[in-house]
């Protein structure tokens, strides 16, 4: 009892300190006295090195400050007991539209016209937002970046985390030159906060413009490629000869879309190019190779057929976890499907194997999955068909880091990497492991109260682990103790505008702790809501 | 010195030697292929009984009696059948992701190159009806369409493969109702887009010529600023519209123009003598008998439907004999199918033109054999059987003019792609494999969701069974 009021006014005092520091440095982050965390007893899968059986990881302003076998936490580190869980490098998908508005539908749905209209068309949502004064139509801006467009948070984020990602290459969802690609961490307040590298890639797609112009179908599609690059090709050229005597030579017009393909042509800049079909990706890496780009197949569900096409010509791919599988149900009055979709369901799970076999180098995608759950789950499918367990799980972290060129700051638990985990009670692609925290930049955040296991089968759901409920006190507080204090502290000192917005979060908080401070001293709980 | 050179050059001349037949040795000669005692219609030598085609390297190596072959070679015995080069479809839109680029009236940016689809199965059912080249092109929707690739049917090869080596490139051009969109109102709120009425066709092609010329001049008075030493002479802007019609207009790529009546083709023809060019063909010329001796005296072919008409006004007038009356004026005249359903009975397409007209049985066989093949640029490879053309031929049960003949075995470049008893053969074998395929997990029903949907109708041409399948 006498714990209780100690930690009461401990607690009171430190709001009131925050109060105080509010009036002078409004603006600045507070650093949270929970910025350090030590993980004990876990096993620590590096990936780029030995997996260590039973270990410390230390976490430190946002970066990985030490990892090892017999490493002491420090002092003021929050400890997490790792016993029974395995920790991993953030999970990362490379390729979403997480964080960017969904397009509004266009309004008229164009019909497929003149005999044949295009591969592809389909009616649907115009491009997410046209570029200020482009010489282009909206689709054919590659000016256009995910970064000017990114908010945080949103339900596909949440879904994403729950499922153990923590970073995203996000790029916008239509278009030919869809945009340039950013690389986020999928927590943060703010785009500034969670991008970690952009631009990453200049996105392709090979899908007709649905708004009715030039080109609407997929012949017109590589002309207005071959076009715009070698456009922008004669553009730098312009440019050189002008910057070098401006006097006696009419002023090359500026033109932002060219500009943005210049780096992309000097090889500065990938290109990101959407492939699922043998001849799709075929098609993808001949453009590539006339005009010297250097290239990733995104998708590359038939990517096994172009194996050695892919490895001799150096081109990784972003293999989709979106395995097809049939979603409809029986009828005995349906017409058989075509033995080649049969085949490709068939087929789908076996890539990544056949990839690695090939010495094509991959990492994996969401690809859109309706359920992120299957975002492991695909993966474990993938081992189950061939492909190494370690070689799965590099597809997931340093692979996807190399081809997205952030292997210098994630997708490994090396010191000063940033502190991205995804931490599993059962090694991650194992069916019944459960997702128990997820770390991004340094800081754990929310997943869903019940996070279930990868399905095997329509069943029975399973009985909800500890980690998968709150404790019965806190029924009130949606939010686990350390990130709802930590951000509710963050948010007090530089987004609070009145004194008593800041009563009302102080007061919050203290409910919070008094709650926790009647069962026990020391936070999170071993029951672990986190 | 003079000695030592004469070594040196003998050393390397054994050098080349050596390396020259090393290399043959590593690369074995695939065997052989016989095909024994068939009727052989050579389209340009007569019609031999009972004689053997000796097929060597994806050549024809000798025709005659008798033929010895070598130990390992394949024998096929054609005693009571048929042999005769492979059908050539001078007007084909099958293995294509795309076949019209719609938004604009010059289009001749397009390339059929980059959408052709391998796995289209329609191409099998070609190789079935003894057609082993195919003229893909673009659809008519534009005045100026995309250009076109000449493709042997080799199913099964990566699509590289199924490029025509050295054929020339061409181009294809629409005129009267298809480019004018006579048989579509435009959406609401949408302007018709030019051209409307067949003047403003003309208008647009002589346009495209005139902007041709234009930058043809660019580009020569850019290469002789350069020549002459300006540094800073930007170059125009490259473009990809404009250049396949200066190409039309330096004789290097052809031209096959779709038009139904009299009056367009004789304005084609027109266009063509402004501008200093040839049409090579124009294509369905339902017309073509009323300007027979035109088209000729330009050196213009033909590609007609045997006795498809009357589906559209400028399709009216067309009749049967059209295709003999432009022959008898001296018109180099093709059967064409436009269709992945027709291209399988081409050969049934050419006797009409025998019952229409009194074509001689080598004239109908020309149709779809010679003809098209000189109209595509390739009557040194193709066509015909003669020794050292590509072995692209098909062996058929009866005469292929007769309706009752039916191809056993096609061959591209001397392989096999088609065999009727290997077909039979593979379908229990293919049978199996559904059933297995069918229990996989990934195919099995779902326990919820949608019904299959009933099929809307029969899959057009230019989508692949799952882009089809999987609309709602």
């Amino acid at each position: 009892m006498p714990n209780r009021y100690l930690g009461f006014t401990g607690l009171t005092l430190v709001v009131v300190a925050l109060m105080a520091i509010h009036n002078f440095a409004p603006s600045q982050a507070q650093h949270s006295a929970t910025d350090t965390y030590a993980i004990t007893n876990a096993r620590i899968v590096p990936v780029t090195g030995p997996t260590i059986d039973k270990g410390t990881i230390i976490i430190r302003d946002g970066l990985i400050a030490a990892i090892g076998a017999n490493v002491a936490a420090p002092a003021d580190a929050r400890v997490i007991d790792g016993a029974g869980l395995s920790v991993y490098p953030g999970l990362i998908d490379t390729n979403t539209s997480l964080g960017l508005p969904q397009p509004s539908p266009s309004p008229a749905g164009a019909g497929r016209g003149g005999g044949g209209g295009g591969f592809g068309f389909q009616a649907g949502p115009g491009p997410m937002a046209s570029a200020l004064n482009s010489s282009q139509p909206a689709g054919l801006q590659p000016e256009v970046r995910a970064e000017d467009y990114i908010r945080s948070g949103g339900p596909e984020i949440e879904a994403a985390r729950n499922a153990g990602i923590t970073t995203a290459l996000t790029a916008p969802r239509t278009g030919i030159f869809i945009g340039q690609s950013a690389l986020i961490n999928l927590a943060g307040d703010n785009p500034q906060v969670m991008i970690v590298r952009s631009p990453v890639a200049l996105h392709i797609g090979f899908t007709p413009l649905r708004a009715g112009g030039f080109p609407n179908s997929l012949m017109g599609v590589f002309a207005a490629i071959r076009q715009m690059f070698l456009d922008a090709q004669r553009y730098q050229e312009a440019q050189r000869i002008y910057a070098r005597s401006p006097r006696g030579v009419r002023r090359p017009e500026q033109d932002k879309s060219l500009e943005a393909l210049v780096p992309v042509l000097n090889r500065e800049l990938p290109v990101v190019m959407y492939a699922d079909r043998q001849r799709e990706i075929e098609r993808a890496i001949s453009l590539a190779q006339e005009f010297k780009l250097r290239a990733i197949i995104a998708g590359g569900e038939d990517a096994w057929m172009v194996a050695d096409r892919l490895r001799d010509a150096q081109i990784p791919v972003l293999l989709s976890l979106n395995f097809p599988r049939r979603t409809t149900t029986a009828s005995s009055e349906a017409d058989p499907e075509p033995l080649r979709i049969l085949r490709a369901r068939v087929e789908a799970p076996k890539c990544p194997g056949r990839l690695a076999a090939a010495r094509v180098r991959f990492a994996f995608q969401s690809g859109g999955l309706a359920s992120m759950d299957d975002f492991r789950g695909n993966a474990a499918r993938a081992v189950e068909n061939g492909l190494a367990r370690d070689d799965a799980i590099k597809a997931l972290t340093i692979a996807a880091a190399e081809i997205l060129g952030a292997a210098d700051r994630l997708g490994s638990l090396e010191m000063g990497k940033i502190a991205n985990l995804t931490i599993t009670r059962g090694d991650l692609l194992d069916r019944n492991a459960r997702i128990a925290y997820v770390f991004i930049d340094g800081r754990p955040v929310n997943l869903r109260p019940a996070t279930p296991a990868i399905p095997a089968s329509p069943g029975p759901s399973p009985a909800p682990s500890p980690e998968a409920s709150p404790p019965p006190m806190a029924a009130n507080v949606a939010r686990p103790v350390v990130t709802g204090s930590a951000g509710a502290l963050a948010r007090i000192a530089p987004q609070s505008q009145s004194f008593s917005e800041d009563l009302r979060s102080c007061f919050q908080v203290l409910s919070t702790y008094a709650a926790y401070a009647g069962e026990g001293a020391r936070a999170p709980s071993k029951t672990g809501s986190c | 010195m003079k000695r030592l050179t004469i070594l040196v050059l003998a050393v390397i001349g054994l050098c080349v030697l050596g390396f020259e037949r090393t290399r043959a040795q590593k690369a074995p000669a695939p065997p052989e292929t016989l095909i024994r005692n068939g009727t052989v219609l050579t389209i340009t030598h007569g019609v031999l009984a009972n004689t053997d085609v000796l097929i060597r390297r994806g050549k024809i190596a000798a025709i005659g009696k008798n033929l010895k072959a070598a130990a390992d070679a394949r024998v096929i015995d054609a005693t009571g059948k048929y042999v005769m080069p492979g059908i050539i479809d001078c007007h084909s839109h099958s293995m294509l992701d795309a076949i019209n680029e719609g938004t604009v009236s010059v289009s001749s940016m397009a390339r059929t190159r980059d959408v052709l689809n391998p796995n289209d199965a329609d191409l099998y059912r070609e190789l079935a009806g003894g057609v082993t080249t195919l003229n893909l092109l673009h659809g008519s929707a534009n005045s100026i369409g995309g250009q076109t690739t000449t493709v042997k049917i080799k199913y099964g090869r990566p699509v590289e493969d199924f490029i025509f080596p050295g054929a020339p490139p061409g181009i294809k051009f629409a005129l009267g109702e298809n480019p004018k969109r006579s048989s579509s109102t435009p959406q609401a709120g949408q302007q018709r887009r030019y051209p409307a009425t067949r003047m403003g066709v003309e208008e647009t092609i002589r346009d495209a010529f005139v902007r041709a010329r234009d930058y043809k001049k660019s580009w020569d008075e850019y290469r002789a600023a350069v020549a002459k030493g300006d540094k800073n002479a930007i170059p125009p802007r490259r473009d990809l519209q404009l250049e396949p019609l200066v190409e039309i207009l330096e004789g290097k790529r052809y031209v096959h123009s779709h038009c139904y009546r009299a009056d367009e083709i004789l304005m084609l023809i027109n266009i063509a003598d402004e501008f200093g060019f040839k049409v090579r063909t124009f294509q369905h010329v339902l017309e073509g008998y009323k300007v027979a001796k035109e088209i000729a005296q330009h050196g213009a072919g033909a590609s007609t439907f045997a006795d498809f008409w009357g589906y559209k006004i400028e399709a009216y007038d067309a009749i049967a004999y059209n295709t003999a009356i432009m022959v008898r004026h001296g018109v180099v005249t093709s059967v064409n199918s436009d269709s992945n359903e027709r291209a399988r009975r081409l050969n049934i397409e050419a006797a009409k033109a025998m019952r229409y007209g009194d074509l001689t049985e080598e004239e109908a066989l020309k149709l779809i054999t010679m003809n098209p093949a000189w109209q595509l640029g390739v009557q040194d490879r193709v066509g015909s059987i003669e020794v050292g053309k590509d072995a692209d031929l098909a062996i058929w049960t009866a005469h292929p003019l007769s309706v009752y003949a039916r191809v056993e075995t096609t061959f591209v470049d001397g392989e096999v792609f088609f065999d009727r008893q290997q077909d039979i053969a593979r379908r229990t074998e293919l049978e199996k494999e559904r059933a297995t395929l069918e229990q996989a997990e990934p195919n099995r029903p779902a326990n919820r969701g949608p019904a299959p949907g009933a099929p809307r109708g029969r899959r057009p041409s230019d989508l692949d069974d799952d882009m089809w399948e999987g609309r709602p």
